[in-house]
């Protein structure tokens, strides 16, 4: 086993810096959620052009993006959002969907917020991996449970995180540390008109007595995200154009299990689509699940983010991206 | 009722075994799981995770196609039934000590007023019932318990919490619960266990295991 050294020291978290993974399988029967990127997707990606594992720990920035002290020589891989990233000395901009050689001594610094267009999260990812414990199979922050990634929180500035030496052979073959491209893996954040779609099929509470309405009522509202959203949901608000009575239901039934991108119908009439940090059970019902293949673009969605859902099954003309 | 099998998104399937929420038909939904997990384990397979609740389990599917899950888990939810209603009658079995009421319980007055009662009928009531850890959720090591006495069935409160200490003992319709952390919370807070400290964040050897058989025990102030 390879050992690690400090890597990053953590200036300025931002708005919200966690370490994250691809997440915690298996142990939902505890109560324990997914948790892992918002943006499975770019996190692979990230890693893939740092040159490790997909699933190497990584730091998932949220809308005002951290600065770092870089503390050894290292290679870093960057995808998601466009936070505008730069490094100083010298003010050179660091592209997102690209590796680059970062040099002991040099600060990156986050210089653009997050907004509709540049997306959500970026992800930092360190040739390596980022050195926290494995907790239950994971190296993903458990905000929620107060465990795994770096103690348990997210990052707070003089936090140093150490990475794993990257030993002989064990570059990514998908990617060539000093010139990849977000060509070859493929950029989850799509251009903004089609950022807004997300392919939802129906659940449960749509084979209910009054469900073809109210997943109809879903589809055909344009949504806003809410500010009250986060790593456990997103909430909606409508257009007020289009807005429909048709979404408040109680929420009382029986808790079942549910995943990150089942849509909650909830008193208010507000939906919440579950995200990685949300609870595994629910007596909400869900009238809609998002497809495995655009949960990444729900982690790249801003408060104030324009949001509509499409049925695949209903519109097969839709064209299927995985 | 016939279970219901159905596809939870392209990555899950459901299958609700009935439509009410019982200390049998959790034991069902258990035992349930635990054939899907036998099943899996002796093809040489797993599913990355299958949860039971109320009354249904949720089985994430990964790679597998989604026709031959629902095939296979139509099949295995056919062979549940009464049989499978019973939990174990030789579980582990743990008291916890409560402290009731005062600035432990806040809201035990509350539900005093709720169900008709004084409150120290309602801390008889609770601590005089066996109870059963029916499932998990909601949160890290969240043990739901059941069956709460009916006469301290209510609905869990209008507005919710934003904070609930780890330790709180609750209750909300027919199921009570410790918070085993620190988390937000909905449900009328009666007492305070010693049995989890403040702060200390979950601990997966700590966990109340579906079948564990639960006493709650007043403390002498």
């Amino acid at each position: 086993m390879s050992g690690s050294a400090p890597a990053l020291e953590v200036v300025e978290p931002g708005m919200l810096l966690t370490v994250q993974d691809l997440g915690r399988h298996g142990f939902e029967h505890l109560g324990v959620p997914r948790a892992g990127a918002a943006d499975t997707g770019s996190l692979t990606l990230a890693n893939r052009l740092a040159g490790t594992e997909a699933n190497a720990a990584a730091l998932e920035a949220t809308l005002l993006g951290p600065t770092l002290r870089i503390l050894r020589d290292v290679t870093i891989g960057l995808a998601g959002a466009d936070l505008a990233p730069v490094a100083h000395p010298g003010g050179r901009q660091l592209g997102i969907g690209r590796s680059h050689r970062l040099r002991a001594g040099e600060i990156l610094e986050c210089t653009e917020a997050g907004d509709a267009d540049r997306g959500c999260r970026l992800y930092i990812a360190v040739q390596g991996g980022i050195d926290v414990p494995v907790v239950l199979g994971s190296r993903s922050t458990s905000l929620v449970g107060a465990f795994g990634g770096h103690r348990g929180r997210s990052l707070q500035a003089g936090d140093v995180l150490a990475a794993f030496d990257p030993g002989k052979g064990r570059a990514s073959a998908d990617a060539t540390p000093e010139t990849g491209t977000a060509a070859d893996a493929g950029s989850t954040l799509a251009p903004p008109a089609r950022s807004g779609e997300i392919r939802v099929l129906p659940g449960p509470a749509a084979r209910e007595t009054g469900g073809e309405q109210r997943l109809a009522a879903l589809v055909a509202t344009a949504w806003t995200v809410s500010v009250n959203s986060d790593r456990r949901g997103l909430r909606l608000d409508p257009d007020h154009d289009t807005a429909s009575n048709d979404l408040a239901m109680p929420g009382d039934r029986p808790s079942f299990g549910v995943v990150p991108g089942a849509i909650q119908l909830t008193p208010s009439g507000q939906p919440i689509v579950l995200m990685p940090d949300g609870g595994v059970t629910g007596g909400y019902p869900v009238i809609a699940v998002v497809v495995r293949a655009d949960q990444s673009r729900l982690g790249q969605l801003v408060p104030g983010a324009p949001l509509r859902f499409v049925r695949p099954d209903r519109h097969p003309s839709v064209i299927v991206r995985t | 009722m016939h279970p219901r099998v159905e596809p939870f998104g392209d990555a899950a399937v459901l299958i609700t075994l009935a439509d009410d929420a019982t200390v049998e038909m959790a034991a069902r939904a258990n035992a349930l799981a635990r054939h899907i997990r036998v099943a899996a384990e002796r093809a040489g397979r797993s599913w990355p995770s299958i949860v039971p609740a109320a009354c249904s389990v949720l089985v994430q599917t990964g790679e597998t196609p989604m026709p031959a899950a629902l095939q296979t888990l139509e099949a295995l939810a056919d062979r549940v039934g009464p049989a499978d209603d019973r939990w174990p009658a030789d579980a582990p079995s743990v008291e916890v000590a409560v402290r009731y009421g005062r600035d432990d319980g806040p809201d035990l007055l509350a539900v005093a007023e709720a169900t008709g009662l004084t409150p120290a009928q309602v801390v008889e009531a609770h601590a005089s019932a066996t109870y059963r850890v029916l499932f998990l959720g909601f949160a890290p090591g969240f043990a739901y318990l059941g069956a709460l006495p009916p006469e301290l069935v209510i609905p869990r409160r209008a507005s919710p919490r934003v904070q609930v200490p780890a330790g709180s003992v609750a209750i909300a319709g027919s199921y009570t619960a410790v918070y085993p952390i620190d988390s937000p919370g909905g449900w009328h807070l009666i007492g305070m266990t010693g049995r989890h400290a403040r702060g200390e964040g979950f601990d997966p050897a700590g966990v109340l295991m579906p079948g564990g058989i639960v006493r709650f025990v007043p403390e002498r102030s």
